[in-house]
C-alpha cells in the first residue's frame, strides 16, 4: 500500500462512524480475552499458592523464584528439557535431509513418475496422524523401538514429510534450468548440483520449513505420551509439565512455572524469526 | 566457466531450451536417475503414515482388550457395537456441537478481526504480535493454562468474585454437567482464533487497494466493503483455513479434553478423538477405539470434502 493511500485509509478510519467504534471495542475486547489467561499464566508462577487463591490479579505480591525451582525439580524439568532438544533436533536433521533431496527431484522430474510422487504427499495433507496413535504404538512394538524417543525421531520426519516436500520443490521449480545446466556441463554430479546450486537459493524456504517443523516436533505432546511414556529418563517436557498438574491439583503456580519454561524455547525461536513466521504459516496454510 | 556462469543466471533466462535438442536423451536418463532422490522420503513417509493407516482399518475388526492381549477377529462387531453405544452418540453429538459452534465463530471472527487489522488502527503491530502466542502453545501447554483459568479458585471465578457475582463465582466449570464441553469448545476457539487472523491478515494485505478505495469512493462502508468485497474476494482462502480449522477442531481438541475434563463429568465432555485415546489407554477397549479412529477419519474427509465445496470460488 503506497503512503498516501495509507494516509487515506487513517482518515477513513477516522471518519467512519459507530461501526468502526464497534470494531474498536471487539477486536480490543478480544485482546483482553486473549492476554488474560497469559497474564494469570506469568503473575501465578512468580506467587506462593496462597496469592494465587486469594488475590489472582494482583501482579508480583512477593516476587518469588520458588515455583521455578519447584517446577524443575519435581517434574525433572531438566532432563525433560534435554530429551525435547535431543528429539527435535534428531527430527530436524531428519526431515531436512529427506525432504531436500526428495524436493530436488520432484522439481525437475518430467515423467508421470514424478506428478504421482507429488500427488501422494500432497494428499498426506488429509492425514489425520492423531487417528493412527495405536497403530503408531504397534509400529514401534514391532521395531524393538516401544518406550525409546528413537521412535519419534524417526517417526516425526515422515508426517512432516508432506508440507517440507512441497514447500521445497515449489521453492526449487522456481530456479532457472540454465545454472543448473552449465554445471553439468562442467561434469558437476547431480549431488553437486544440488549441494552447490539448489541449496544455497533455497535457505529462505529452508528456514521456513525449519521453523514450521520445529514448532510442531517440540510441541508434539500425544504420540510422546504414548510412546515414550512417563520415564522421567526419556519423556519429553510437553509429558513431563503436565505431570505437575496431576500430582498436586492445587498448585497452579508451579504448574504455571513448568509451563513457561517450556515455552521460552519456542520463544526464543519466535522473537529470532519473527518476521518470518508469518510467512511460514501462510505458506503452511496454503499448501495445506 | 560454471563460476561465470553461475554469477549472471537472469541473463539466460528468456532461451530456457537452449540445449534442449542436443541432450534431451542424456537429460531425460539424469532426471529419471534423480528421481531416485525421491525415494528415501517417499519410503519414509509410506512407512510410518500410510503403513499405519492401513493398520487402522484392520484393527478395527478385531475383538482387542489391550496392547499386548491376544487379537481375534471380530468382523463388524466393533461398527454394530459403536452404533447401539449411548458413549459414542455422546461422542459424535458433542463433536458436531464442538464444529457447529467454533467453526463459524472462528473464521468469520478471525475475519473481522484481520480486516480491521488491515486498516492499520493504532495498537495494530502489537495486536499482530500478540497474535502468535497461542500458535507457540503446545498441545498440552494450552489446557494446562485453562486449567487455573477454570479451577474452582481460578482466574475467572476470581473476576465474578472482584465484580461482585459471588453466585456464578461458585461455579464448578470443569466438572459440571452444563459447562464442561462449554470450557472445551471455548478453549479450542481462543487457541485457534488468532491462527486464523494471522492467515486472513496477510492473504487481505494482498488485496488490490483499488478496488476498496473505488468502493469506498462508491459510498460503500465498510460492513458492505466486509461482506460484498473482501469475502468474496477471499473466498477460496477462506476454505483452505475452515478446512485446517476444521481438523484441528476435530482431531486436536482430544489433548484438550483429556487434559482439563478427562471427557467428564460421566460423558459430558467427550468427543470422538479423546474416545480414541480413551478407548485403547485407559479402557483397554483397543478394538474398539481402532472403529472410532475408523470413523473419525470417515467424518474428517466427509467434512473437508463438504467445506471444499461451500468454499468454491464462484466468479
Amino acid at each position: 500500500m503506497s503512503r498516501a493511500s495509507r494516509y487515506q485509509e487513517r482518515a477513513a478510519l477516522r471518519r467512519s462512524g459507530p461501526l468502526m467504534w464497534l470494531g474498536h471495542i471487539g477486536t480490543w475486547f478480544y485482546v483482553v480475552l486473549l492476554i488474560a489467561p497469559l497474564y494469570y499464566l506469568l503473575v501465578s508462577s512468580f506467587k506462593s499458592n496462597t496469592d494465587v487463591l486469594a488475590r489472582p490479579f494482583s501482579p508480583f505480591v512477593k516476587f518469588s523464584l520458588a515455583n521455578y525451582t519447584a517446577a524443575w525439580e519435581r517434574a525433572d524439568l531438566g532432563q525433560a528439557l534435554i530429551s525435547s532438544a535431543y528429539i527435535t533436533i534428531g527430527s530436524e536433521i531428519l526431515s531436512l535431509a529427506l525432504a531436500i533431496p526428495a524436493a530436488f527431484a520432484l522439481a525437475r522430474a518430467k515423467g508421470k513418475i514424478g506428478m504421482w510422487v507429488e500427488r501422494i504427499f500432497s494428499l498426506g495433507f488429509l492425514l489425520p496422524g492423531f487417528a493412527c496413535l495405536v497403530p503408531a504404538v504397534m509400529l514401534s512394538i514391532q521395531l524393538h523401538l516401544f518406550h525409546t524417543r528413537e521412535y519419534m525421531i524417526l517417526s516425526m520426519p515422515a508426517s512432516a514429510m508432506p508440507l517440507s516436500v512441497i514447500l521445497l520443490t515449489q521453492a526449487m521449480r522456481a530456479i532457472p534450468h540454465d545454472l543448473e545446466e552449465s554445471a553439468m556441463l562442467d561434469g558437476a554430479s547431480s549431488w553437486k548440483v544440488l549441494t552447490n546450486v539448489f541449496l544455497p537459493l533455497t535457505v529462505p524456504t529452508v528456514t521456513v520449513v525449519g521453523i514450521l517443523n520445529f514448532l510442531s516436533f517440540w510441541n508434539e505432546y500425544f504420540f510422546s505420551l504414548v510412546i515414550i511414556g512417563p520415564d522421567k529418563a526419556l519423556r519429553t517436557a510437553q509429558v513431563a509439565v503436565p505431570a505437575l498438574s496431576s500430582q498436586n491439583s492445587s498448585q497452579f503456580g508451579v504448574l504455571a512455572a513448568g509451563v513457561i519454561i517450556t515455552l521460552i524455547p519456542v520463544y526464543l525461536i519466535y522473537v529470532v524469526f519473527a518476521d518470518k513466521m508469518e510467512g511460514a504459516m501462510l505458506a503452511g496454510a496454503l499448501k495445506g | 566457466m560454471s563460476t561465470a556462469t553461475l554469477a549472471k543466471p537472469t541473463k539466460r533466462q528468456a532461451k530456457p531450451h537452449r540445449a534442449a535438442a542436443a541432450g534431451t536423451g542424456a537429460r531425460n536418463q539424469s532426471s529419471r536417475l534423480q528421481l531416485l532422490f525421491s525415494l528415501p522420503a517417499l519410503v519414509w513417509f509410506l512407512f510410518f503414515t500410510i503403513g499405519p493407516l492401513g493398520a487402522l482399518f484392520y484393527f478395527s475388526t478385531l475383538k482387542w482388550a489391550g496392547l499386548i492381549a491376544p487379537r481375534i477377529p471380530n468382523g463388524i462387531k466393533n461398527f454394530t457395537d459403536l452404533l447401539v453405544s449411548p458413549v459414542f452418540h455422546q461422542a459424535i453429538i458433542n463433536t458436531i456441537i464442538q464444529t457447529v459452534i467454533s467453526l463459524p465463530i472462528v473464521i468469520v471472527g478471525a475475519f473481522l478481526i484481520a480486516y480491521y487489522l488491515n486498516l492499520k488502527p493504532r495498537g495494530h503491530r502489537f495486536i499482530r504480535a500478540l497474535l502468535f502466542t497461542p500458535v507457540l502453545l503446545s498441545a498440552s501447554a494450552l489446557p494446562m493454562i485453562f486449567s487455573g483459568v477454570f479451577a474452582n479458585q481460578g482466574m475467572l471465578n476470581g473476576f465474578f468474585k472482584a465484580i461482585g457475582l459471588t453466585d456464578l463465582s461458585k461455579t464448578t466449570w470443569l466438572v459440571s454437567d452444563d459447562t464442561a464441553l462449554g470450557v472445551i469448545i471455548a478453549v479450542t476457539i481462543w487457541g485457534s482464533t488468532s491462527v486464523s487472523a494471522i492467515m486472513f491478515t496477510s492473504r487481505l494485505n494482498t488485496l488490490d487497494s483499488d478496488v476498496m478505495e473505488a468502493a469506498e469512493l462508491d459510498g460503500c462502508g465498510h460492513w458492505r466493503r466486509i461482506w460484498l468485497i473482501a469475502w468474496p474476494i477471499c473466498l477460496d482462502f477462506i476454505g483452505v483455513v475452515t478446512m485446517l480449522q476444521f481438523l484441528y477442531t476435530v482431531f486436536s481438541s482430544g489433548a484438550v479434553v483429556l487434559l482439563l475434563t478427562k471427557g467428564g463429568p460421566i460423558n459430558a465432555s467427550t468427543n470422538l478423538s479423546f474416545l480414541v485415546y480413551d478407548y485403547a489407554f485407559n479402557q483397554s477397549k483397543v478394538g474398539l477405539s481402532q472403529a472410532v479412529a475408523v470413523m473419525l477419519f470417515v467424518v474428517g474427509v466427509i467434512g473437508l470434502l463438504a467445506i471444499r465445496r461451500v468454499f468454491r470460488q464462484r466468479y
